[in-house]
Parts: structure tokens; C-alpha cells; sequence
């Protein structure tokens, strides 16, 4: 009969998003978390979080706390950490169970797919490797530069503009939170599906002359236009 | 109520893609109204083997989440109109499938279609298991050699003791035998296990003997299932499999080495 | 068998010992997996009574189902040490 061991105990690094918290408001979260939601439902489910109290030191009770937490999970989301904050904030937390991160520490690289998730607003995010199969890119809150290809199999979205400076073959969703002057422009398109706030089309419904092209994509009024660049 | 059929074998590579792309085609050619579900979660190729990843928008995955409506990511055949495909996520894992989540699309699949053929991922874990939990009858995917038909074995021991149909005692789960990759000569100099020997090693009807071919490869190249290939031995193959799992009683063809072809050819015989 | 076959020295074909292989290792699978679930629980909470005693290893215990025509048999065999030291016994 065989003696092995029934685990193993593994260092693993994970790239989460953070929530940074800015106020305490709570009325005022509430709302602005569940429009973010609803306008990305897909990105938000299930996702494990770690809550930010840098700004809010100090100026958060317990009862703040459980409230948060409860709006959190209400939204689908799953708290797992916070970091950043006071001493007496940080007890809280590791009564509700929620582990304490070191605060700040760099998000691990060559992982285009997570690397920020961040929910910080009117940045541009850029990404200097290939997109490949599976993986997924979000630049919230701002536009997303690709120095390299989509792959068949990827997906990028953006609540802005796309740039793709390679081959885009994979799926370009621009303006996710519905910012219908978002476009999308790549040097080769040949994407399985392009959209801007919502409105799509897939790769068979794409006109033959504009295939592996250059080529912008955007709204004229609902419909989707795709012009050569 | 549609029957659901799981596409499986344990091992990757072995021919279940292109077995649940023909297959599907067979019984809708047969008229029988059939959805092919892709549960390989993150490494979706079913859509690529049936020629419709240009049309995919929504996936089984979103379905599950109540993001879109089934009859919104159901995929029309454009050959033929008794066939649908529910492409998988390819930017999800398994764990992404509920065993809630499957068995409601499940449910309203089968009353719209005859056949739910639910094309399997490798290996035993999480997605496998979704794919023939609710399985009414299983096509075991196998080809001649060692690692295949022992891994056909493990799966056979699974549907046997945790698919649906062994939890709640019922009729258990009719297990077909489908060999793939067969190659007559090799077998015939005693390289490559035979039809006999598998049979016997895994004691399951034999539902069909795939001869290796090229047109296989010709045929996921050009996202057009082989059993459409009226040309090639492995296209007539899966039809006579699919016949026969409909209840026709076909003798087995491809299993011989095609001898005297050069004189048959010469004497027009 | 091709004419030249039989000037060959008879070697046992690939094919065939692949399956005499495959039967051995699949009988023996089939046997572990038909065990019932608990047994490897059931092993390794004897082994801790039995550890509060005497001094053994997981493999000393050895647990075996047989089933014979309608009766299953539960046979349980634990090698003790050669020199047996009691530990202290615990109220």
C-alpha cells in the first residue's frame, strides 16, 4: 500500500483587484458599485477582491465595515483581504475572516490577462505582449494600447478606446460601460467579434474587402461602422 | 425528451471533437433535431471543427450565468437545419460550469431536441465530470493503444458509479464502444492492438471501428466533419456508427487490409 | 503471416504484449476501485488506535474487502514490531 502525503502547500502569486476606497459614504457606494456592476456584470462575478483603506484611515467604524462587506458580496463580488489601513480597521477585518495583505506590493508582470484590474479611472492601459487564447484584458475606466496580436481565443475590452498594433483576431469590446464615441483600431483585422457599447458583429458578418486590413471601427448612430484606416 | 449523449474517453487526442462534430451531423442528417454542446472550457475547438467559429457571440459559460438566452447562443448549422452548436468559453475554466447551471440548460435543451450530444473535455476532473454526469448514453472514444484503453476504463468505472443515472439507481448509463485511429496493417503485424482486443479488455458493445485517415486532419482543417467526406473510409465509418447507434445492425467495414487493389483495379473487379 | 515471417526466430509481437499488459493492470485498477470509500478512512483511524499502543507504520496495517458469492469479508492484519515497547498507556 502507498504512503502519500494528502496536500501540498505551494507558494502561488495571484494579480486581484483592488478596491480603493475613497469615501465612506455608504449610500453613495452603493449606488456607484451597482451601476459598475450592472454594466459588467461578466467581469464582476465571483470576483475575489481586496479592499484598499489607504484612503479611508481612521475614518471607518465596524459597523461601516459589515455594512461594506455586505454590499460587496450583494454585488457578486468576493472579499478576501484588505490592506492599508489602521490598526484598529485591521482587527475588524480579521474578525469578519478577511486576511490582511502587505500593503502596495507590485502586481506580478508577464501576466497581460490580470495584471490591473484596478478600478482606477482615466488611465491608459497598455500592453506590450502578445493577447493569446483564453486570456482576457480590461483597461476600466480608460483606453487600452495593444503593442502586439489579439489571438483567436482573446478578448479585450475596454470602458474606451482599442488600439491594437498587430493582427486583431480575437474579440475587441470598446466602451463596455456604454460610451458609444469609443472605437477600435487595429492594423490587421481579422476579429471574431467587435463591439462598442453593446452593439456587435461577428466575424462571418464582417465585409471580405475590409479582412485583414487595417481598419477602424465605430458607432454611426446604433449601427456599427467599419471603415479602412 | 431528447436523449444526451456524452462524447468522452479520458485521454486528449484521441478523436472526441471530431467524433461529437460527425456524430451530431449523422443523426441530423437523419432528421433527428440535434444540439452539440462544447464543454471544454477554455480550450474550445468544437466551433472550429464544425466550421462556425465566425459566428459564435455568446457561450455555454454565459448561458449558465443567465448573461444571454439559450436560442442567442445556439449556432444555426448553415448545412443543415436540424443542428445546433453551443460553442464553450474559451476565457473561462471548468469550474465555471454548475452542475445547476448545466443540468437547467440541459433540461431546456431536451425539449427542443431529440439529441443533446455533449462533447467532453480530457481527463476526469470538473468539466469531464459535468459532461456525462447527466449522460443517458456514453460514446467511449478510444483508439489501439495502451494509455487509451486503460484511461477508457477509468472513465467506464466513473459513469458507472457517479453519473446521474448511478446516484439515483436508475437504468444504468448504455456504454458504447467507438475505436478510432484503427489501422488494419498495423494490427495486422502485430503492432497495434486489434478490434477483438479492446472489446474484450473493456466488455462494451462496439458501436463502430474509425480507420485512420487523412481526410480526418483535411477535415478540421476546413471546418467540415468527416462523416460529410463521401470520399473518405472514416467519413462512411461514422455513418455506419451513427446507423447502428440508431438501431440499424450494420457488419463492421474498414477492418481488413484493402488487399489486390492494383489487380482489382486492373481486372475492373 | 508474410512468407518471410517464418524464417524469423518467433518473437512476441508488440500488440500482444501491450494487451497481456493492459489485462493485468486493469484487473488490478477494477479491484481498488470497487473498494468501497470509507476503507481508506476506515485504515487510517485503526492505525491511530492502534498507534496509541503500539508503535507502527502505515504500512503495518493492512486492510482487505474480500467478497465471497453473497458475503463480504473485512480482514484486518496488523504487523507488530519484533520487540514490542508499550507506551504509556493514557487515562
Amino acid at each position: 500500500m502507498t504512503t502519500s502525503s494528502v496536500f501540498e502547500l505551494k507558494g502561488s502569486t495571484f494579480a486581484l483587484p483592488v478596491l480603493r476606497l475613497l469615501g465612506t459614504d455608504q449610500e453613495a457606494l452603493s449606488q456607484e458599485l451597482s451601476e459598475r456592476v450592472h454594466k459588467a456584470p461578466e467581469f464582476f462575478e465571483n470576483a475575489p477582491l481586496v479592499i484598499d483603506l489607504q484612503a479611508v484611515r481612521g475614518r471607518s467604524s465596524a459597523t461601516d465595515f459589515a455594512l461594506l462587506i455586505g454590499l460587496l458580496r450583494s454585488n457578486g463580488l468576493i472579499p478576501v483581504g484588505v490592506r492599508g489601513g489602521d490598526k484598529e480597521q485591521h482587527e475588524i477585518a480579521t474578525s469578519m475572516d478577511l486576511a490582511i495583505m502587505s500593503p502596495g506590493q507590485p502586481l506580478p508582470r508577464r501576466k497581460p490577462e490580470q495584471a490591473s484590474k484596478a478600478l482606477s479611472p482615466g488611465h491608459t492601459r497598455l500592453v506590450t505582449q502578445p493577447v493569446r487564447s483564453g486570456q482576457r484584458v480590461y483597461a476600466a475606466g480608460g483606453d487600452l494600447v495593444v503593442l502586439a496580436q489579439v489571438g483567436s481565443g482573446a478578448e479585450v475590452f475596454a470602458d474606451g478606446n482599442i488600439h491594437v498594433y498587430g493582427a486583431l483576431r480575437g474579440r475587441a469590446l470598446a466602451g463596455v460601460k456604454g460610451d458609444t464615441t469609443a472605437r477600435i483600431f487595429c492594423q490587421t483585422l481579422a476579429a471574431e467579434l467587435v463591439s462598442i457599447a453593446g452593439q456587435y458583429r461577428v466575424s462571418d458578418d464582417l465585409d471580405d474587402g475590409l479582412r485583414n486590413k487595417p481598419a477602424q471601427i465605430h458607432l454611426q448612430g446604433r449601427r456599427l461602422r467599419i471603415a479602412p484606416l | 425528451m431528447a436523449k444526451v449523449i456524452v462524447i468522452t474517453s479520458g485521454k486528449g487526442g484521441v478523436g472526441k471533437t471530431t467524433t461529437s462534430a460527425s456524430f451530431s451531423v449523422g443523426l441530423a442528417q437523419q432528421g433527428h433535431r440535434t444540439a452539440v454542446i462544447d464543454f471544454d472550457v477554455g480550450l474550445r475547438n468544437l466551433d472550429l471543427v464544425m466550421g462556425c467559429e465566425r459566428r459564435v457571440v455568446f457561450d455555454f459559460v454565459n448561458i449558465i450565468h443567465g448573461e444571454a438566452q439559450l436560442h442567442q447562443a445556439l449556432i444555426r448549422d448553415k448545412r443543415n437545419p436540424n443542428l445546433y452548436v453551443l460553442p464553450a468559453s474559451q476565457t473561462r475554466d471548468k469550474n465555471a460550469l454548475s452542475m445547476e447551471g448545466v443540468e437547467r440548460v440541459l433540461e431546456e435543451l431536451q425539449d427542443e431536441f431529440d439529441y443533446v450530444v455533449c462533447d467532453s473535455p480530457a481527463g476526469i476532473e470538473h468539466g469531464a465530470v459535468m459532461a456525462m454526469y447527466f449522460a443517458d448514453e456514453a460514446i467511449v472514444v478510444t483508439n489501439p493503444e495502451v494509455s487509451s484503453v486503460r484511461d477508457s476504463d477509468r472513465i467506464l468505472g466513473i459513469l458507472a458509479s457517479k453519473s446521474r443515472r448511478a446516484e439515483l439507481k436508475l437504468e444504468p448509463v448504455r456504454e458504447h464502444l467507438l475505436l478510432t485511429r484503427y489501422n488494419p496493417r498495423r494490427v495486422e503485424n502485430g503492432e497495434m492492438l486489434g478490434v477483438e482486443d479492446v472489446k474484450e479488455i473493456l466488455a462494451i458493445p462496439l458501436l463502430g471501428v474509425i480507420p485512420e485517415s487523412q481526410a480526418v486532419l483535411q477535415a478540421s482543417n476546413t471546418g467540415v466533419p468527416v462523416i460529410l467526406d463521401e470520399k473518405s473510409d472514416a467519413g462512411h465509418a461514422y455513418e455506419d456508427a451513427v446507423n447502428r447507434f440508431l438501431g440499424e445492425d450494420l457488419p463492421h467495414r474498414f477492418l481488413e487490409v484493402q488487399k489486390k487493389r492494383f489487380l482489382g483495379r486492373l481486372f475492373g473487379g | 503471416m508474410g512468407l518471410f515471417d517464418y524464417f524469423k526466430p518467433s518473437e512476441k509481437k508488440s500488440a500482444s504484449v501491450a494487451r497481456e499488459r493492459l489485462q493485468i493492470i486493469l484487473a488490478h485498477e477494477r479491484a481498488e476501485r470497487n473498494r468501497p470509500s470509507y476503507l481508506p478512512k476506515l485504515q487510517k483511524e485503526i492505525l491511530a488506535v492502534v498507534r496509541k499502543y503500539v508503535e507502527v507504520d502505515q504500512e503495518d496495517v493492512e486492510i482487505n474487502l474480500d467478497r465471497r458469492d453473497d458475503c463480504e469479508i473485512l480482514a484486518l492484519s496488523v504487523t507488530l514490531p519484533e520487540k514490542e515497547e508499550p507506551k504509556a498507556q493514557r487515562a
